[in-house]
């Protein structure tokens, strides 16, 4: 009853900040306690031990760890013997002071070790200057020069005209082949083509979306066979078949409708027999045809759509052909 | 993923045709003609590896970093050779254990994923009783280099009754001589083989051949016994040292006629020391087999080499062996045959004997092979490293001609010749102290921080040589890193080697004006209380050390001319103090000295006095302490009395 009573004042006194007192309370206390264990926590725990029992938990010895190697690395060392290859961030092996994370106001930021976000972003350290400048000289040798008389751009865009692009993939697995090895494009520009007016059509109706009008590029993708010499192959030909049917007339060719026209030609439409209807009407005798120019103006209109130049010149043609002053 | 943009050119001549029905003529797509021409240089040929290789040749070595099959790690980088050996075969067992695993439970590991399939994935071929086999299956067997796999494979055909080929037997006689019949470690386990050390000693034992065995009844069973047959079982009976017989073998197939083959007189030539006793029979010997292989119209070749050179280096008689060394190697050089490693490593054993005139052989050895690449050519060429750096620490005592030999070993892949772990520990070893002894302290500690503990981690001996060479050079500064180091590899169980250490510290007063030294004695204290602590601890370990007086008395006085480290200088005086029954001898006088004057400095009477008493009890030198005592302090009456009490009333009135 007493220890409790003591217990609780201690406490009460404890509460209260008066340590003085607490020490001489405790000398009364007849149940010694570890004084370390009252210091942390705040709710005591009941150990039924005496002290000497409670001391006999084994302190597990550590061996002594050797600092991490940045400490003895020399200032002058060669880095891309240390970090030859690209490898996530290891504190021991980087002797910067590195920093990052994000903390609170006024706190520094979380040290190299343990640093998560340092390990996942991807660093450059093997990618140092003199490493770059090491490997370039090893490999050197098996590079030969380049071409002279192509220095320019323009030059070689213009002797070779046709760009291949193939892709060749670089992974760990059990297996050295990729199914996307084989794949080949081949891209050209429309205008290093020559066409007639026909054949161009033709062309580009065979070609279909292979072409971007935007930019004017001709683009093959081959695919379909297993190995990239023979998708490379095919690519050729498949241009090459494409330029050269393009040329070829065929019988059923000369059934193309007004349906499929690409263009608006004024002779082939309603437009000219409206405009000759109009201009001829009530004239009896010599007919008047349409003006070239407002020929031409109707085309354009309806080619290239509908802006403000093409308006107002039809417009225009339109008031001269049928005389309308203004 | 790596895109790779290619530029070629199409093709001109093809597209030049002109349709017929066609609407005009229309144009090649190269329409241009080139102005002038273009010449683009050919591609240089290059393996799937060269470019990877080049790069590689642009990695150089780094000395922090432990050997890559450690992680990298500050706490896991191994730090002493048990440690070193236990991580990496531990490791190895960890291949064990899966490549157990997937034995076992072999239907699990059917897949083949790999794209060309990988045979060493799958599990392997289980022979058991009642397996359907067949010769093929045998000859497979036979080609893979399955021991035991084979004989049971054969014993199962001769149950079975199947014929089994002549040439297939002489095959399974050739596969069973080379192994003994004994299953040899899988090459896979290449830490095993690399922290393997029985081969030493195998060499030197008796005879391992299994007689009677399978080999020498498939022996029996080829009718008409061929030369191939011959060959093969006198080679096995070489190897595995079953002399007689083989010897035996030899002469019955020169009676015989038996056109036998090079490399069997190689082996027969390499126990021809088993043999004879005496260098004069042994020589004789072997000139006589050399004389047989002449008649015979066999060319000698690198193995011939070395078996003479082998047999030469078991001579007890040294004028001889040098003598038929000497004639030996111009006749071989006529012969086309070069030197290998192997070779050179018999010569030094030959000529640089320890009871032997020093020979600087291996000056002119090295002047041939500097800045050449050597591969593996006959197994003896692993020793040569270790042996050419033995030589010149023992014999000739030259760190140039050391240097040397380590220039070879780093050029090109020489550094794969170094052998396994045990020969590289020597090698280093003798390289280490050879640079201790010979180059300056600054210098030797240039090399030390390269090569420890990477590369290399000292014996307890090795220690105590660089200790020495600390000592006569009295560069105390590096003694706290090498403590450190000592601790670190695991050394602090020899007793003489911390004595040593002690010893080194305290008669070197640390020198205040050196830069150097300006921090040391403060980590002198530490060194000595580290060890103090380590001494304490020790006692519950079996390899224990004990304190003795003296090496009390050197931490006493390590402790005290540190200035900050007073109380644990008490602590350590009053341990002494209490454990005086236990500790043999007693701290030196000029410890306990020093000790009174710390005290004096940091005005502990009391501790002064019990120096005193200690003094007193055991019989040392009080007279100029207690002088000391009483003009370093102004005593009070208590001390006064305890003074007087101790070495009694002449002292007061000096």
């Amino acid at each position: 009853m007493t220890t409790n009573l003591v217990r609780l004042l201690e406490c009460n006194i404890r509460n209260s900040k008066a340590t003085v007192a607490q020490r001489t309370m405790r000398v009364f206390s007849s149940q010694q306690e570890q004084s370390s264990v009252e210091d942390d926590e705040e709710f005591r725990v009941l150990n039924l031990r005496t002290i000497k029992q409670q001391a006999r938990r084994r302190v597990i010895k550590k061996d002594a760890v050797p600092p991490p190697r940045t400490t003895h690395m020399p200032v002058d060392q060669d880095w891309s013997a240390v970090w030859s290859g690209p490898r996530s961030f290891h504190p021991a092996s980087v002797p910067l002071p590195l920093r990052q994370g994000y903390t609170e106001r006024g706190a520094a930021a979380p040290s190299k070790y343990a640093n998560a976000e340092l390990m996942k972003i991807p660093n450059f350290l093997h990618l140092t200057p003199p490493a770059i400048r090491q490997q370039c000289e090893a490999i050197k040798k098996f590079c030969t020069p380049w071409p002279k008389g192509l220095e320019s751009e323009a030059t070689w865009k213009a002797i070779f005209p046709v760009e291949v692009i193939t892709t060749d993939y670089c992974h760990s697995l059990p297996t050295i082949r990729h199914p996307e090895a084989r794949r080949v494009t081949i891209t050209l520009n429309l205008v290093d083509l020559k066409f007639d007016a026909h054949a161009k059509d033709k062309f580009l109706r065979l070609v279909g979306e292979r072409y971007n009008q935007e930019t004017g590029v001709l683009t093959f993708t081959a695919d379909r066979c297993p190995t990239r010499k023979q998708n490379y192959d095919y690519a050729l030909y498949l241009l090459t078949a494409c330029y050269h049917e393009s040329f070829v007339t065929e019988p059923w060719e000369a059934s193309k409708s007004e349906a499929d026209m690409e263009v608006y030609l004024f002779e082939r439409n309603k437009a000219k027999l409206s405009a000759e209807a109009i201009l001829n009407w009530n004239v009896n005798g010599e007919k008047q045809a349409p003006s070239a120019t407002y020929a031409e103006s109707v085309e354009k209109l309806i080619n290239e759509g509908e802006n403000e130049y093409n308006i107002a010149k039809y417009k225009e043609e339109v008031l001269k052909m049928l005389k309308i002053a203004n | 993923m790596y895109l790779s943009r290619q530029l070629r050119q199409l093709p001109r001549s093809r597209l030049t045709r002109h349709i017929a029905s066609g609407n005009g003529t229309h144009y090649t797509t190269a329409a241009r003609p080139a102005a002038e021409h273009i010449e683009i240089p050919k591609r240089i040929e290059r393996s799937p590896t060269d470019l990877l290789q080049a790069l590689a040749s642009t990695v150089g070595r780094d000395s922090t970093a432990p050997h890559y099959k450690y992680h990298d790690d500050p706490f896991l980088i191994p730090m002493s050779n048990i440690a070193k050996r236990t991580y990496a075969l531990s490791k190895e067992a960890g291949r064990k254990a899966a490549n157990w695993i997937k034995e076992e439970h072999r239907e699990l590991f059917m897949h083949q994923e790999a794209q060309p399939p990988i045979e060493k994935f799958a599990p392997s071929m289980v022979y058991t009783e009642e397996s359907e086999v067949d010769a093929s299956s045998l000859q497979l067997l036979i080609s893979q280099g399955e021991v035991t796999d084979a004989v049971l494979v054969y014993n199962l055909l001769e149950q079975k009754g199947i014929e089994v080929t002549d040439a297939l037997k002489q095959s399974l006689l050739e596969l069973v001589c080379f192994y003994n019949n004994q299953e040899p470690l899988p090459e896979e386990y290449i830490e095993e083989r690399w922290f393997m050390q029985n081969n030493r000693r195998r060499e030197r034992h008796g005879k391992t051949w299994k007689d009677g065995e399978l080999a020498e009844k498939l022996y029996a069973a080829i009718e008409p016994k061929t030369p191939q047959s011959y060959a093969a079982l006198i080679r096995g009976m070489a190897k595995y040292l079953q002399c007689e017989r083989a010897y035996a073998l030899l002469q019955e197939a020169n009676e015989k006629r038996i056109q036998l083959d090079t490399n069997t007189y190689n082996a027969i030539i390499q126990i021809v020391s088993f043999i004879k006793d005496t260098a004069e029979l042994r020589w004789q010997m072997c000139t006589s087999l050399l004389n047989q292989m002449a008649e015979q119209q066999l060319q000698p070749n690198l193995g011939t080499l070395n078996a003479v050179l082998e047999c030469i280096s078991t001579f007890g008689n040294f004028k001889l062996a040098r003598s038929s060394a000497l004639k030996v190697l111009p006749e071989f050089k006529q012969l086309g045959v070069t030197p290998s490693l192997g070779s050179y490593y018999y010569l030094l054993i030959i000529f640089c004997r320890e009871r032997a005139p020093v020979s600087h052989v291996i000056i002119d050895i090295l002047n041939d092979i500097a800045g050449k690449e050597f591969k593996v050519e006959h197994p003896k060429d692993t020793f040569f490293f270790a042996t050419a750096m033995d030589v010149c620490r023992n014999h000739l005592h030259d760190k140039a001609l050391a240097k040397r030999v380590d220039d070879l070993l780093h050029t090109g892949n020489n550094y794969d010749l170094i052998g396994d772990s045990f020969k590289e520990g020597i090698y280093y070893r003798n390289y280490l102290a050879l640079l201790c002894q010979t180059e300056s302290i600054e210098d030797f500690m240039q090399f030390y921080d390269m090569l420890v503990p990477n590369i290399y981690i000292p014996e307890p001996g090795i220690m105590e040589e660089i200790l020495r060479a600390i000592e006569i050079n009295g560069a105390v500064e590096h003694v706290p890193r090498i403590w450190s180091d000592m601790v670190i590899f695991d050394h602090t169980h020899r007793e003489s080697l911390l004595l040593y250490v002690l010893r080194i510290m305290v008669d070197n007063r640390p020198n205040p004006e050196l830069p150097a030294q300006q921090q040391l004695p403060k980590q002198c204290a530490k060194v000595a209380m580290d060890m103090y602590n380590k001494i304490e601890e020790s006692v519950k370990r079996i390899k224990k050390v004990s304190f003795t007086g003296q090496m009390l008395g050197d931490i006493l006085t390590l402790l005290v001319r540190d200035n900050s480290s007073f109380d644990q200088a008490v602590e350590v005086f009053n341990y002494i103090d209490k454990q005086q029954h236990r500790i043999p001898g007693t701290p030196a006088d000029s410890a306990l000295f020093e000790y009174i004057e710390a005290t004096v400095l940091n005005k502990s009477p009391s501790q002064a006095l019990l120096a005193l008493q200690y003094a007193v009890e055991n019989n040392m030198e009080t007279s100029a302490l207690a002088k000391r005592i009483h003009e370093g302090f102004t005593l009070s009456e208590v001390h006064l009395a305890k003074l007087k009490s101790l070495v009694g009333e002449g002292f007061i009135n000096k």
